[in-house]
C-alpha cells in the first residue's frame, strides 16, 4: 500500500544500494527527524531531558553493542565497563582541560584499548567461554574503579561533569545536552547502516556465520574480531561518556554496573540482533516501559480500588519486563525489528497477502 | 567429451604436493601424496569414502597443515600458512556440505568473494558516500559477470539459506570464482543432485574454466563426471595413492576396482 515498489527501476549499482530506497521510507523518516529537531520547542523540558535524551544515548550504546553482537557475533556480558571507561575517561580528560571533542576521541580509545585486551580472549574462546571472560571484564574494570581512588575519586565518591564546550558551544542547558546526544545518535545510526552495507560489515558477517569459510575466501578471522571489539568499544566508550556529560552530569560507579550490561544485552536482543531499527526500539522498550509501568501502577494505585502497596509498585515492572523479554525472544526472536518488519511486509503486498522481496 | 582435449600445459605446474603425509592421533590420513596439477587442467580426485581426500584438499587450503611434506603454489610453500594466508596466494576452495554465509543475501556472499581485492575498513564505512561506494560499484561489476556466468540472475537478492540446493552450490561456485582464483579445489560440487542439476554444474565448470583459465582440482564420487571432464585423475585408497594418470586409465586400472569394489576372489 504505501510501500509500493512498483515504478523503482535501478539502473545504477549504486542506486541498488541505496539506504532507503522506498519512498515511504523516506516521507517517514524525514517526519521522524524533523520531530527529533524540533523536540526542544515541541517537548516539555522534562520529557525532553528525562525520557527522549536517556532513550537516544543508551540507543547509541545499544547499536555499539548490537555491531559486536549481531554483526560480528560476539557476545559481551560486560559492556557497561566499556561504557564506564569511556565515561570516566572523558570526565577526567576534560578536568584536565583537554578540549570535549578531544576527549571524547580519547574516551573512546581507552575504552577501544582496554576492550581489546579483554575481545583477544574472544580470539580464542566462543560463546559462554566469552561471556565468562566479558563478565570478568565488568567485575575487573568495576573493581578497579572503585578501589583507585585517581579514578573514581575516592569510596562512595560522585564526579560531576566539568562545564564544556562542543564546537565552540557551551554545553549547559537542556537543548544543548540534547543535541549533543541525537548528533551522536545519528552518527552511530549511520555508521552502522553503512557498515552493514560495505565490506566490512560482510566480512563481519562472514566471520560470525562460518569462519573456517570466510577464512577460505581471504578474511583473516582473528583479524576482524579483533576490529569488531575494538570498533564497537569505541563507540560504546563514546556513548558512556555522552552519557555521563549529556544525562548524568556526574558518575558513581555504580551507574555502570552489571545490571547494566544485562540491561544493554535486553536491549540488543529484544530490539533484534544486528538490527538499528531494532536497537532503537530495543532501548525504548527496556527503558521506558517499566516506567510507564509504573506510572500506570502508581495511577491504579491512586483510584484506591484496592490496596496497593509500595512494594507491589516496585516489584511488578522489573517482573513485567522480565516476562515480556521471554515473550520476545519465544515468539519473535528476532525481536522487535522483525515485528516492524513484518507489519511493514504485510502493507507491502496489502491488500495481498505474499510477500516477494 | 573433453578426455582428449590436451588444452593443459603440462610444463608448467600449478600445485604440487611432495610426500604429504598428515596424521590424526594414531590414524594416518594422508601417506606420503605425491601430485602434480599442470595449468589449465582439471585434476580429479577420487576414492571410496575415508579414503583421504578432503583430507588432502584440507592440507592444501592449510586447514589441516601436513605434518610431513610440502605443498607448493607456483613453486612457492604454501604448506604451513594459515588458511586466509593461502587464499590470498590464489588458491580458492568450495566446500562438501555448502558453506555459505547463512544471514546474508545471494548477491553479498558472491560479492565476499571479492574481499581479497577490496579495502574493508572502518572509516571507508563511516564515510562511504566518498569512499567504499566506488569500490562497492566497481566490484559488484565484476560479481555481475560471474552471475551471468553461472546464471544466478533471478536468485540475486534472495536470502541464500531460502534458495534450492543446487542453487546454492552454483553460488558456492560463484563465491569463489569471484576471487579470480589461479587454483581452485572443488570439493563434492555435485553431490546430492539430481541428474539434470548435475549436468548444469558440469557445464557451469567447463564454461568457468574456459572463461577464466582457472585450473582444478575436482573431488567427486560420480565417475561420469569425472570421466567427462577431468583431464588427469588421482585415486586415493586408505590415504595412499593407488593409482594416477589419464582419468579413463586411471580408474579403470584393476587396484582401483578391487578397492572400490573388493576383488573377485572375494565375492562370496
Amino acid at each position: 500500500m504505501f510501500y509500493r515498489q512498483s515504478g523503482i527501476h535501478h539502473t545504477r549499482y549504486a542506486a541498488t544500494r541505496k539506504l532507503w530506497p522506498l519512498a515511504a521510507d523516506r516521507r517517514l523518516l524525514g517526519g521522524l527527524l524533523a520531530l527529533a529537531l524540533l523536540a526542544p520547542l515541541l517537548l516539555p523540558e522534562l520529557y525532553l531531558n528525562s525520557y527522549l535524551a536517556p532513550w537516544l544515548i543508551w540507543t547509541a550504546a545499544a547499536l555499539s553493542l548490537t555491531l559486536l553482537m549481531g554483526i560480528a557475533g560476539q557476545l559481551h556480558f560486560g559492556f557497561a565497563a566499556v561504557m564506564a571507561i569511556g565515561a570516566y575517561t572523558s570526565i577526567h580528560l576534560a578536568r584536565a582541560g583537554v578540549p570535549f571533542e578531544l576527549a571524547l576521541v580519547g574516551a573512546g580509545l581507552a575504552a577501544a584499548l582496554i576492550g581489546c585486551v579483554f575481545g583477544a580472549a574472544a580470539l580464542r574462546v566462543k560463546g559462554l567461554y566469552l561471556v565468562m571472560a566479558t563478565l570478568a571484564m565488568q567485575y575487573l574494570v568495576s573493581w578497579v574503579i572503585i578501589n583507585v581512588p585517581a579514578i573514581s575519586g575516592g569510596a562512595q565518591a560522585t564526579l560531576a561533569t566539568p562545564e564544556v564546550r562542543l564546537l565552540f558551544i557551551p554545553l549547559d542547558g537542556d537543548t544543548a545536552l540534547y543535541y549533543t546526544a541525537l548528533g551522536w545518535t545519528l552518527s552511530c545510526t549511520l555508521l552502522l547502516l553503512n557498515i552493514k552495507r560495505s565490506s566490512v560489515g560482510r566480512a563481519l558477517v562472514a566471520v560470525r556465520d562460518k569462519d573456517f569459510a570466510a577464512a577460505v575466501i581471504g578474511v583473516d578471522p582473528l583479524r576482524y574480531k579483533l576490529l569488531a571489539f575494538f570498533t564497537s568499544s569505541f563507540l560504546g566508550g563514546v556513548s558512556g561518556a555522552i552519557l555521563a556529560f549529556c544525562y548524568y552530569q556526574a558518575v558513581t560507579p555504580e551507574q555502570f554496573g552489571f545490571n547494566v550490561s544485562i540491561q544493554l544485552v535486553a536491549m540488543v536482543l529484544v530490539g533484534g540482533l544486528g538490527s538499528v531499527i531494532g536497537a532503537y526500539l530495543g532501548a525504548g522498550f527496556i527503558l521506558l516501559l517499566p516506567i510507564v509501568l509504573t506510572n500506570l501502577l502508581a495511577w491504579v494505585a491512586g483510584l484506591e480500588l484496592f490496596p496497593v502497596s509500595f512494594n507491589l509498585i516496585a516489584h511488578i515492572p522489573l517482573m513485567v519486563y522480565g516476562a515480556l523479554i521471554i515473550a520476545v525472544i519465544l515468539f519473535e526472536p528476532l525481536g522487535l525489528a522483525k515485528i516492524y518488519d513484518n507489519i511493514r511486509k504485510y502493507f507491502l503486498v496489502w491488500p495481498f497477502r505474499h510477500a516477494q522481496r | 567429451m573433453t578426455t582428449t582435449r590436451q588444452d593443459h600445459d603440462p610444463d608448467e605446474v600449478i600445485l604440487e604436493c611432495a610426500a604429504v603425509s598428515r596424521w590424526f592421533g594414531g590414524l594416518q590420513a594422508l601417506k606420503g601424496i605425491d601430485l602434480h596439477i599442470h595449468r589449465g587442467e582439471i585434476f580429479g580426485l577420487v576414492g571410496p569414502n575415508g579414503s583421504g581426500k578432503t583430507t588432502l584438499v584440507n592440507a592444501i587450503t592449510g586447514f589441516y597443515p601436513p605434518q610431513q611434506g610440502e605443498i607448493r603454489y607456483r613453486g612457492e610453500r604454501i604448506s604451513g600458512l594459515k588458511p586466509h594466508r593461502i587464499a590470498r596466494k590464489g588458491v580458492a576452495r568450495t566446500f562438501q556440505n555448502v558453506a555459505l554465509f547463512r544471514g546474508l543475501s545471494v548477491l553479498d556472499n558472491i560479492l565476499l568473494g571479492r574481499h581479497l581485492f577490496m579495502r574493508p575498513s572502518i572509516l571507508g564505512a563511516a564515510f562511504y558516500w566518498w569512499w567504499a561506494e566506488r569500490e562497492e560499484v566497481a566490484h559488484r561489476g565484476r560479481v555481475e559477470e560471474v552471475i551471468d556466468l553461472l546464471q544466478l540472475e533471478s536468485v540475486r537478492d534472495e536470502p541464500v539459506d531460502v534458495i534450492p540446493l543446487g542453487m546454492q552450490k552454483r553460488v558456492e561456485l560463484a563465491r569463489a570464482l569471484c576471487a579470480e582464483p589461479g587454483f581452485l579445489v572443488l570439493d563434492e560440487p555435485m553431490a546430492g543432485m539430481n541428474q539434470e542439476e548435475k549436468e548444469y554444474m558440469v557445464r557451469f565448470i567447463l564454461d568457468a574454466r574456459d572463461a577464466m583459465g582457472t585450473t582444478m582440482l575436482l573431488i567427486e564420487h560420480h565417475m561420469d563426471v569425472v570421466t567427462a571432464i577431468c583431464n588427469r585423475a588421482v585415486v586415493l585408497n586408505n590415504g595412499e595413492k593407488i593409482a594416477e594418470g589419464p582419468t579413463r586409465e586411471a580408474i579403470n586400472d584393476p587396484t582401483v576396482v578391487a578397492a572400490y569394489i573388493g576383488r573377485v576372489k572375494d565375492a562370496a
